[in-house]
Formats: C-alpha cells, structure tokens, sequence
C-alpha cells in the first residue's frame, strides 16, 4: 500500500522539478483530449507555440495579452495571501473601466497627463469601491467573500451592459445614426490613449508597466513591512491574529480595497491602452478576473511569478485567439489552463508529502 | 374553465410556474452541493459541473434522441468531474477552494463546455428532443394548481423525488447516519470504522452527477439549446442555496424555488410588457443580488456560527498527520 | 492463562521520531494493566496501533496467542478491541445513542434503515449495570467531558469488546469522579475483561491497576505488578533518574498591591451561549492564583476576557487601576499583560510561519523591530536566534516553520516571548500539558521566578497537582462562575474535587 507521509525537509530541486513535471502532465492529459476529439496534437502545440512567441510581433501581441492578466493574477493574489478569496476581479475590472473611461472622456483634450493621471486614479478607485462591497460584508457581517464577489461579478457585467446596450449613458456613443442602432461605447479622445515605450523592436504598453511596478509594490508591502507581517499571520491562523491584537477586520477591508484598487487599474489600462472605449463585449468574453485567479494559484501568490505566468498564460491566449478557426477549437485554452492548473494542484503535495510503497506491511500479510 | 383560465394567465400564477421551472436546475446543483458538503467537501467546481453536464446532455439527445440517455449522459459527466474533484481533495488534499474555482475555470464558460460544445458542433441548434408536460390536459389546467403543479416536466416530479430520498437518507439509513458522521467528525468517524476516504469520494461523484443533471435542464428543457455559459451563475447560487437551507433537503427545495422566481422574472415581465421602464438589466440582477442579501440576513441575523454547516467542511482528513 | 494481548517488537517511526521502537507488552485476561510513561514515551502510539489507526512498521500484533494485522480501525473493532481517547472520538451533534451504534455491523446495525429506539433501551441496560448511566437520547455536545467519556465507554461495551484501552482517562475527570471510573474498571476486569489503562500520573496507576508496564523513549522499560513497586520507583523508572519528590513550597515573599482586579464579567461563549456568569477576583503582584476546574467550565473565557481576546457582555477588568478597553488585545499587551494560550499551535502561533516572525508576534510593532511601517528583518531575526539559544529550544532555527518544533519546544518560545514582555500580568493556561518532566521542571521554575520578581499570575490549570503545587490561592471554576476561593494551604484535593464537580464546599459559606 501507499503511505502519505508529511515531508520535513523539502529539497531544493524539487521546487523546479515539481512545477515543470506538473506542466507536462498537463500537456500529456490534453494530447489525451485532442486525440480523442480528433486533432493532431503536435501540430497543434507546435501553432500555439509559434503564434505565441514565435516572432516579435508574437511577443508583442502576447505583452498586450499579458497586461491585464498581470493585474488580476495581483489583484487575486494579494487577497488569497490573506485567505480572503476575493474572486470578483472581472467585475472589479469592469468597474475600473467604466469609471477610467469617465475620467478619460470628462478630461477631452486638454492635456495627455492629466488624462492618464486621471484614469488611473479613477480605476483605482472604482475596482476598490467595488471590492468593499464584500469586503464591508465579510469583515462586518461575516458574509462569505466567495459567493457575494462572484455574484457581483455578475451585477457588473449588467450594469456595463446597461451602460451601453439599454440606456443613453455618457460612455454611449450617440453622435451618428448608425451609433444609435448599433450601441457601442464613445471613443475616448487622443490624449486619453496611454504611451506605448518602445524597446528596440518590443512594444511595451503603459499598462504593463505599471503592472509591474505595483507586482514590485506588492512585494516590498509583503514582505518587508508591518502591514505584510499582519497579512500573513491572519492569513495563517486568525486566532493567533486576535491574540496579537490585530485589527482582523481593517485588515480585510484594506486588503480587498487594495486587491479591488488592481483589478480596477486593470480596467482602466483596458481603456487607456487597448481598446480607447467602454467595450462591454469585449470585456464580458475575455474572463480577465478567472484566469487571474488561475495565474495567482500558480504563481503561488508571489508577485513576480504573477508577472512571469501572465505573460507565458497570456502568449497562449494570444495564440488561442488569432489561431481561432474552423479547425482550432475554442476553449481549448482555457482547457489547457484548468489542466495546467490542476496538475501544478496535485503537484504541490509532492511538495508537501512524501510518497512511500510501503513492502513491509505488505510482507507482514502475506506471512498473517 | 374560463374563470381556471383568468387565474391561471394572472400574473402571480405565471411567476409561480416559472419559479418552480427556474428552481429546478437550481434543485437539483443543491442537493448534490448538499450530500458532497455533509461528507465534509466543499465543492465550488458546481458551475462548471453543471456547463459541462448541460453540453453533453444535450450532445446525446442529438445523437441518440432518447431523452433518458442524455440524462444520464449528463449525470454521468458531471460524476466524471466530481471524480476529479474528488481525486484532488480527498486523496491529494488540495486546498478544496482553490481546486473548486479550478474545476469551475476548466470546465466552466471558457474552457472544456465551450470547447464541447464547439468541437461537437452542438451549438445554436434546436433540440431534437426535450422534455416537456405531460400529465393530463385536464390537469395541467387545473385553477391556480394547475400551471404550477402539473404542467411541469418530468425533470420536476424527478426533482421532488430526490429531495424526499436524499432527506430520508439522511436521517434514516445507517448510510446516511455514516455520511453525516464522516462531515461532523471524521476522527470519531475513522475510529469507529467508517471508511472517510471513501465517503468522501461517493458523495462528491453523486453531486457532480446532481450537477450535470441541474445544467442539463437548461438545454434539455428550459430553453432546449447550447449556448456558452447557459447556466449563467446557478452553480453558484446553488452553492449559496446549500448555506440558506442550513443543509437540508427540504429547505433546499423551498430556496431553490425562492431563487427560481427571481430567475424567472425578467423573462416573465417581459413577455409581458410588464413596467416595461425599467431596465431589464435590474430585473435580470435580481437573482444575484437576492443571493448576497439572504446570504448577509443568514451570516448575521441570529444564526451565527453556521447552523447546521457540517464542523469538517472544507478541511481534508488525515489519521497519520501529527 | 494465555495473554489478551501480547505486542512484540513493535516500531513505528513518524517523519523525524521514532514514536515506538521495539515495544514490547503483554496484558492478561481479567487485568486492569497500566501502561505508564511520561509525555512523548510513546504510549499513545501504541494505543492507535492497537486499535488500528496507525500501522506498525515492524512487529507482531498477538490477541489470546493468534497472530493478527489490523488493515485498518475495523479489524481492531471486529476483533474485541475498544478504545476511549485522550481526545474523545464522539459526533458532537448526535444523540448517545447515534453516536453508539455508529459503523457498528452487527445484529442492530445490520439494518438499512436506523431505528433508534431498540439501541437506546440497550445502551440506557449497559449504563446501569456498569454505573456510568447517560441519557441516550441527550446530544453529545450537550453533556459535560466525564458523561461524554461515559459514552465512549458504552460505545466499547457496546461493541460486547474484551479488550478496553483508556488512554489518559482521568484528565477531564475530578478526582471523586475517577474514583468511579476506576470502579467501573475494576468490575469490567472482573468479568474477564482485559482493560488497559494509560496514565502518566504514579497514583493512579497505584490506585486502579494489577500491573505495570512502564515506556520510556519508545522503548519498554520494565513490566512489574504494581504492588511491588512504590511510587518513587516508579517514578525513576518512567523518567531514567531520581527524581526529587514534587512538594509545594510555600513561598514567603512579599505580596504587592492588587494588580488585576476582574469585577463581575460575564461572557459568551463560542456557540453563542453563557460562558461566563460574573465571576470577579483579583491579582496582588507576586502572587500565583490558580483557576482549578473541569475544562470547558469558562476558564478559557476568562484568560481571553482578561487579555482582551474576548469582548465581555458585563463587567469590566482593571489593571493597574486603569480599566482595560473591552476586547482590545492590542490594549491589554500595551498594558503588559501577557498569555500563554492553552492552544499553542494556533493561537500561541502562527504556524507555518517562521519562528522569526513568531518570536516577535506581538511586538513587531515596537521601535525595536520596525523602522516606520518598515521591518527590521535583520533585528528580528537576531531576537529569534537568542530567544532559541536563551530557552534552549531544541531543533529550532529562526527560518523554520514554527509547526516543525515538538509541543515542549513550541511551548518554550511562546513562554519565552511572553516572558520578553516585561509582563506585570501573566495568564498562563495549561501551561505544561503534553510536556516530559524535565520540560515541566523548568516552566514551574519559570513561573515561580516571574512571581518572585513581582508578575501577577493568573495560573489556569486541570491539572490540579500542578495547581497545588504552585498557587497562593486557588479559585474553582464551575459552569462560568466561581464557586469558592480557597487558600492553597488548606486547600486538599479532595475538597477541591468536590467543588469542581459543582458541589459546595462544607467549609466554604457560598460566595
């Protein structure tokens, strides 16, 4: 029989070998998957491969795909560090969004700075209002985050899709007859369009940038101050929390407010950077916030593995939606995603356990 | 007849009909959550459960057109990812929030459902089948009950059914007596013989097939297609569903039904030029909306500390663990 | 007569421990058969391989001389054997009959279907006969910790088991209570039964057992009839020396002013309901006040209400002469009181956390530790090394995860921390369970220095040796109130027994 034994010591190598293995797996069980539904798998990795990070203007569509998965990858992780299961990133992000690209359309033309300035700001702000909603509920009333984040993921999409589809908003464009029978958001003015820096051939958006920026943020917050200290007690044993004298309940208000603030700057890059106006189709299809929350388990909620994951998550997404077709089946990404997610999973009690055949009780039976 | 007919069309009539329409999907995802959750394993992989059920239940009904082998083939996908939930929490001990939101993603709105439903070329068909009423004319006509009682599909009575087993189960049968033991105290459980691991696996399988069976009443009779995402949320609601019936069946079909209404009432209102000036968006945001103010009401309003949540939930089980 | 049981060789290593190592042990029919050893000698391994739970790694199980292996608690049930844990295995929300017939496969519990009736009119024979009657429709989470033993007991009778093993029985118990368990052993032993009986306490392996069985580090030491040794023998048998015999020394220091003055607090417990009713004492600095009592009577209530863990519903706590914020733990620490929480691992610490971020739990936010919102990692890290090398925590290493440390250890830092502290207020809660002799020397030490320096102690203790043994005064607690205060020098065991178990003390008018 198999025994399951806690491991004491964890070796070294196996931090690597175990994430690497684990991938592989992955791949191993979705071969199984497009074998039996009929697709070469070979070719089929090989495209993903290529269209993902094959050329430079691959790698740059794939930095465009990573930005906002860097956001809800920190936007995830900084909650679940504190056992806080924020999952309302997506509606979070559209919050940001629809107040970022208030800020950006209110500003017109004046002046490029002040424009990004503001859009940050009103991201920021949005997603953090949004993400008090359960995080007033959980820390005052004792409401479940899960439930009340997810069900407000759902409120957000309703009320973006208001804002454009059902309603003659400020975000809707009605300037031209064609824009009052097909509704589609106001395009945002120039000097709300977010820089782009250039590095050699690569093209970095704005938005990446600051993605990265708050990841380094949130490193130092975790690991080197009071604040982080505080997150990480509560976030192992709140009892333990209380007898130190923690405020427990502050703690889960800043913490969803800053993890909310993310996701909402996550919106308004979606604005500033790519899309430059409230796009509710676009934002709803591309399920930002779950695959944050898949980037974060990975990342096992370290900010830069965060940054690391979007971008290889976000190559493979570029490359599911460009090779998207008649013979490219959809979803096959986010299949891949949840496969790569479970076996890093199941991988992570090699970490913690020890596997042993155990002979000798086996022996002792067969001599009973 | 006619005075049948005027109540029957009224409008608390229709709301009533379409709740326990709504409800049942609902039903059926709760009380799978719930025996999962007595044996002590939070599930929140529902949703997608319930996607990949809807998909391939009505993928068989195109390819067999027997309604009885898609319902089974949607039970038996949904017990195929339960299996896998189980797999992971019980006999890996991950962390059985984590691997639920796993499940949900991998199989949910953008991941195995909708690669199906793709790769089987399933959606934006009609059925070729779906289940519909069928009791007798004279019945289903029937003043106020009719509508309401009678003139509902089988999934229905199948539904009610369940809930009278598994509440039976429950507090009458040693199996049950074990399943409840096994969610409350696994120690004391383990001590006295009774196989955890095991429990665990089985309640999590039936659930999972509970599941698929919830999502394939979506495309096998409420609105008999595939679409992306058709569940939009039950999972989840039925996961909050469990909680509002302090884990009891009966209660379960009472929320379930509660919840049922919201749903319906956007399509209802509507249909029927119902304060046709308010956004129906408000109206569809109702369900979700409902779903955190009971959940608020019953997290604070006296009946703190869980009543009736099983004491193990959500924590795995290990006898050598020291 | 053949043996009931006979273990030979019997070795089981966990990861880092060998917990049993080449044990060897032999119980008679119709014995009662202690088996004796400190915290950590591994006696309780021994017990769940004998019931199952655990797999020997090596070694032979014998029942009245047939070779057997149990592949899991089953085998052990079927095969005659019955277990009533340190820590009960009960369902709490069922009633005594449920939690009877549970997995049971025989006769009744055959059945699909589960009729209760037939069990209860059973279970409410056995606890007559054996007197250790219990209400069987009565919810286990209701009944107090001696009924809720009497229902693992019935569970084993039950069962019809030859073989009985209490595992540290009288812990919860008062001693007029284990004075009827022990009678109910004696006539189950009667009967041809074989109990066994696992203590670390000398008096009542005397007081109840035919033989001993002494374990010392895994390994069995010696196995004698009792009558033949004497309690000090013993004694260097269960620890590998001579140990001086534990008096209470009664201390001459000078009592300071009250310190910590608790008037009239009420509290609600966990589940919602009364935890706490009034209670009202006070603290001199210097002094040790021990709070005796069945556990779950509110003392755990008492110890977060005085640190500020626990908001009260009435009543306020004062220290110092300055009234404390209800329920601000940060308050109470600022106020230098200091805790030793009954449950180290999760509440003492965090414990996957570091033994570096542990060491300074509370005072992380102090200049010493933290430069603005910054940490001083440096500084903290430095602290925990000479925390570990100044209370010799064995095994410890500032980067270590804290759950790797063994109880005696943990203990040690917790100890060690709140001692940093400058308390002038200490709550001390079970402060030696689950640790070996020498561990529970030092901490007495420890705990008598602090009061000689001037602390106030507030010593929670089921342990009433321990209680004896180091308080000035001691108060009983019982169903949240305090029943009587006593001084430890007129205080005797039975008295205080009597009054944990809610009755009023002859001598003591009601307060």
């Amino acid at each position: 029989m198999i025994r399951i034994e806690r491991r004491l010591e964890q070796p070294r190598w196996l931090d690597v070998a175990v994430p690497l293995g684990s991938i592989l797996v992955a791949f191993a069980v979705m071969t199984v998957v497009l074998l039996a539904t009929g697709h070469a798998p070979g070719h089929t990795f090989w495209r993903l491969l290529v269209t993902g990070f094959g050329s430079m203007f691959a790698l740059n569509s794939t930095l465009v795909s990573a930005t906002p998965l860097i956001f809800t990858g920190l936007c995830a992780a900084v909650a679940f560090r504190m056992q806080l299961f924020n999952i309302g990133g997506e509606g979070q992000l559209y919050m940001g969004a629809i107040l970022g690209a208030a800020a950006g359309i209110a500003l017109g033309n004046a002046s490029s700075f002040l424009s990004v300035t503001a859009m940050i700001g009103a991201g920021i702000v949005g997603g953090a209002a949004f993400a008090l909603i359960p995080g007033f509920l959980r820390a005052y009333l004792n409401t479940n985050e899960i439930i009340t984040s997810l069900m407000l993921n759902y409120v957000a999409a309703l009320v973006i899709d208001y804002l454009i589809f059902d309603s003659l908003s400020y975000w809707r464009d009605t300037s031209t007859p064609s824009a009052k029978v097909f509704p589609q958001g106001k395009i945002l003015p120039d000097a709300a369009t977010w820089p782009v820096l250039h590095v050699g051939a690569l093209e970095l958006p704005f938005g990446l940038v600051l993605g990265v920026a708050v990841a380094v943020f949130i490193w130092v917050l975790y690991s080197r101050t009071r604040f982080g200290f505080e997150v990480h007690v509560i976030g192992d044993s709140p009892r333990a929390a209380n007898y130190a004298g923690m405020r427990t309940r502050r703690k889960i208000l800043a913490v969803m407010a800053l993890s909310g603030a993310i996701a909402g700057l996550g919106g308004a890059s979606q604005d500033g950077d790519f899309r430059h106006t409230l796009d509710p189709r676009g934002l709803t299809a591309a399920g930002y916030g779950y695959a944050g929350i898949v980037i974060a388990a990975l990342a096992r909620y370290n900010p830069f593995s965060v940054c690391l994951i979007a971008f290889l998550l976000g190559g493979l997404q570029n490359a599911g939606y460009a090779l998207q077709g008649a013979d490219f089946p959809s979803g096959l990404v986010g299949v891949l995603q949840g496969l790569i997610l479970f076996c890093v999973l199941g991988g992570e009690l090699l970490l913690r356990y020890r596997f042993t055949f155990d002979r000798r009780s086996r022996r002792v039976e067969a001599a009973a | 007849m006619i005075l049948a007919s005027g109540i029957n069309n009224s409008i608390v009539v229709v709301v009533l009909a379409s709740a326990v329409v709504y409800g049942t999907p609902l039903l059926y995802a709760a009380l799978g959550e719930l025996l999962t959750e007595r044996s002590g394993v939070l599930n929140l992989g529902v949703e997608g459960m319930m996607l990949v059920g809807a998909v391939l239940g009505f993928w068989a009904v195109q390819k067999t057109g027997s309604l009885p082998a898609a319902f089974a083939v949607a039970a038996l996908s949904g017990a195929a990812l339960g299996l896998l939930q189980a797999f992971l929490v019980v006999t890996l001990r991950a962390n059985q929030i984590v691997s639920g939101l796993a499940l949900t993603i991998f199989a949910g709105a953008a991941g195995l459902s909708s690669y199906l439903g793709n790769d089987l070329n399933v959606a934006d068909q009609p059925a070729r089948h779906q289940f519909s009423a069928f009791l007798p004319h004279g019945w289903q006509t029937a003043p106020f009950v009719g509508p309401i009682l009678f003139d509902q599909s089988a999934l229905v009575y199948i539904s009610w059914l369940l809930v009278i087993a598994v509440a039976l189960y429950l507090s009458r049968t040693r199996p049950g007596l074990n399943l409840r033991a096994v969610g409350e105290a696994p120690d004391a459980a383990d001590a006295m013989g009774i196989n955890v691991s095991a429990y665990r696996y089985v309640h999590t399988v039936i659930g999972g097939a509970f599941a698929g069976v919830g999502g394939a009443v979506f495309t096998l009779w409420i609105t008999p297609q595939w679409v992306d995402g058709i569940t939009g949320g039950a999972g989840w609601i039925a996961i909050a569903l469990v909680i509002f019936a302090f884990w009891r069946p009966v209660l379960c079909l009472v929320g379930a039904y509660f919840f049922g209404a919201f749903s319906g009432i956007p399509f209802t209102f509507q249909a029927r030029g119902i304060l046709t000036g308010i956004p129906p968006e408000l109206f569809q945001s109702l369900p979700y909306v409902m779903t955190i103010v009971v959940l608020v009401v019953v997290s604070t309003a006296g009946v703190r500390r869980r009543l009736g949540a099983p004491a193990a939930l959500g924590r795995p089980y290990a006898r050598e663990e020291r | 007569m053949a043996a009931a049981v006979e273990l030979r060789n019997i070795t089981k290593r966990f990861p880092g421990v060998v917990a049993n190592d080449g044990v060897d042990f032999e119980a008679a029919e119709g014995e009662v058969h202690a088996l004796l050893g400190e915290n950590g000698a591994g006696k309780s391994t021994l017990s769940n391989i004998l019931t199952g739970l655990y797999h020997p790694d090596d070694g032979q199980i014998l029942l009245y001389g047939e070779r057997r292996v149990f592949g899991s608690p089953r085998d052990a049930l079927d095969a005659g054997i019955g277990m009533v844990h340190q820590h009960f295995r009960l369902v709490p929300p069922f009633t005594v009959a449920e939690n009877v017939i549970l997995g049971d496969e025989r006769g009744e519990g055959k059945r699909f279907l589960v009729h209760p009736r037939h069990i209860e009119r059973r279970v409410a024979e056995l606890g007559e006969r054996y007197r250790i009657a219990v209400d069987p429709r009565a919810r286990v989470w209701q009944l107090s910790l001696g009924e809720q033993q009497r229902v693992e007991i019935l569970k084993a009778l039950y069962r019809e088991a030859r073989i009985l093993i209490l595992d540290e029985p009288t812990a919860v118990l008062t001693p007029q209570e284990a004075g009827s368990l022990f009678e109910t052993l004696r006539v189950m032993a009667h009967e041809g039964r074989t109990v066994i009986f696992i203590s670390h306490k000398l008096n009542e392996v005397a007081a109840v057992s035919d033989r001993v069985t002494v374990l010392r580090g895994g390994k069995t030491v010696a196995t004698l009839a009792t009558r033949d040794t004497t309690a000090r023998s013993l004694a260097s048998l269960m620890v590998g020396r001579e140990v001086a015999e534990v008096e209470r020394t009664p201390r001459e220091e000078w009592l300071g002013d009250v310190i910590l003055e608790v008037s009239a607090v009420s509290a609600l417990g966990d589940r919602g309901s009364p935890a706490l009713r009034g209670v009202s004492l006070t603290l001199r600095s210097g002094e040790i006040l021990g709070i005796a009592g069945v556990a779950g009577n509110g003392q755990r209530e008492l110890a977060e209400v005085v640190t500020g863990m626990r908001p009260p519903t009435q009543g306020t706590v004062t220290i110092d002469g300055k009234r404390l914020r209800p329920g601000d733990a940060r308050a109470a620490i600022r106020a230098h009181i200091s805790h030793v929480p009954e449950d180290r691992l999760h509440t003492g610490v965090a414990p996957s956390l570091t033994i570096a971020s542990n060491s300074v739990l509370k005072a992380y936010r102090s200049s010493r530790f933290a430069w603005g919102p910054l940490l001083r990692l440096r500084a903290i890290r430095a602290h925990a090394s000479q925390l570990i090398r100044h209370y010799d925590v064995r095994g410890g290493a500032p980067e270590l995860p804290a759950r790797r440390l063994s109880g005696g250890n943990l203990q040690k830092i917790v100890l060690g921390r709140e001692f940093d502290g400058q308390p002038h207020v200490l709550v001390v809660a079970s402060p030696t369970r689950g640790l070996d002799v020498a561990a529970i020397e030092t901490v007495h030490t420890q705990l008598r220095k602090a009061a000689s320096g001037g602390v106030g102690v507030l010593l929670i203790s089921e342990d009433l040796d321990e209680i004896l043994a180091l308080s000035d005064r001691i108060a009983v607690m019982y169903e949240g109130e305090i029943v009587a205060e006593l001084d430890a020098g007129a205080a005797t065991l039975d008295e205080i027994g009597l009054l944990m178990a809610g009755g009023k003390a002859d001598a003591e008018p009601a307060p």
